[in-house]
């Protein structure tokens, strides 16, 4: 499975990057939402693994873009964020709208939880 | 409670605010790395990143506590002749494996021999450490280039010496900065301009320097925009 992971922080992106790379992800990662955009088309990623507070523009803002793009519009999207879920803004229904699959929160999200999910996703993609 | 200290304490509520922030990342690091380290073994490259993000966190509390207590006591530092040159120096000494950990260059500038500053040491490493960390970690992320440069640097302005950290940053303008002052600690990301977290170096730095009777204000050094305070030189020394 190919994941575009969009993680502003330089250690914990290489974190997560070998954590995925382990369970057998091809894993690129980028550090700001307009160097994603940029790439995604040249990377054509199964899914896409997303920090919402990034700088300059937020990963709201970057999904927002992604869906306007007509080939993006249904890949799927796990937002892994220490922003608390209920402070995201990010309803249910808006969650669905932009095609978040799950929304999960670093720090009650381990390694192993965010593996396990991606290799449930592993058929599928 | 007169308003003087009511306004005080909201100040110190906000920058505990954004410590607290802050201080989430490094927790996260060193949480992920431990287990990172179970999936995947070789555990002694990971112990080292996690002593290493442990010491800077640590380092970051001592300097907000350093601001607090002198906050609290409405003291101010001790000013006595500070060579900038040391400090800087030794300022760079101590965010160089950072900047190792996340690929930026960390580069020291100064324009010309300097006299000594009328400053607090301590409180201006501190100070100037504080800026680092959020600099360091936000050109990280928002540079395109492979190695973004970080500089610490001094130059001669018309109201004394100018030191502060600097970098390729579009995100840092006088207004961006006011706005920030004012929302540090009710909004997780005052400075989006400039860094994805709460900023917490910057208003420690700013709490330290204005203990200094200094400010923190946006500047400019070789086209870079930056932080920086300035200082007067001391004029003991040339008396002699």
């Amino acid at each position: 499975m190919k994941i575009l992971l969009l993680e502003p922080d330089t250690l914990l992106g290489g974190i997560y990057k070998t954590a995925l790379e382990s369970v057998g992800c091809n894993v690129f990662l980028y550090k700001n939402a307009e160097q994603a955009i940029r790439s995604i088309d040249r990377q054509a990623p199964d899914l896409i693994i997303l920090e919402l507070q990034l700088v300059r523009h937020n990963g709201i803002e970057f999904l927002y873009e992604l869906r306007s793009y007509s080939d993006w519009r249904d890949l799927p999207v796990i937002v892994l964020s220490q922003v608390p879920p209920h402070e995201s803004g990010l309803d249910p229904g808006l969650q669905e709208r932009l095609g978040i699959l799950k929304y999960c929160y670093k720090p009650k999200t381990s390694l192993t939880q965010l593996t396990k999910f991606i290799n449930q996703l592993i058929p599928f993609a | 409670m007169s308003r003087g200290s009511d306004k005080s304490i909201k100040s110190r509520e906000r920058l505990l605010n954004a410590l607290a922030e802050q201080i989430k990342l490094p927790l996260l690091q060193i949480a992920r790395q431990a287990e990172l380290a179970k999936i995947v073994g070789n555990p002694q490259e990971h112990l080292s990143t996690i002593e290493f993000t442990a010491g800077t966190a640590l380092k970051l509390l001592d300097n907000y506590l350093l601001a607090q207590r002198l906050s609290q006591t409405g003291s101010e530092l001790l000013l006595e002749p500070v060579s900038v040159a040391v400090v800087l120096n030794d300022t760079a000494h101590q965010l160089h494996e950072l900047a190792a950990y996340y690929q930026c260059a960390l580069e020291l500038h100064m324009s010309g021999r300097y006299e000594p500053i009328m400053a607090n040491r301590i409180g201006l490493e501190a100070a100037l450490t504080s800026l680092g960390y959020v600099f360091i970690e936000g050109i990280s992320t928002s540079s395109g280039e492979n190695k973004p440069v970080v500089k610490l640097a001094a130059h001669r302005g018309k109201n004394g010496i100018v030191t502060g950290m600097f970098a390729a940053s579009e995100g840092l303008t006088t207004d961006m900065y006011r706005r920030a002052r004012r929302l540090h600690g009710r909004v997780r990301q005052p400075l989006t301009g400039l860094t994805f977290n709460s900023g917490a170096g910057v208003f420690i730095a700013d709490s330290l320097l204005s203990s200094m009777s200094a400010r923190l204000r946006i500047a400019h050094h070789q086209k870079l925009a930056g932080l920086a305070a300035t200082f007067m030189p001391s004029k003991q020394l040339n008396l002699i």
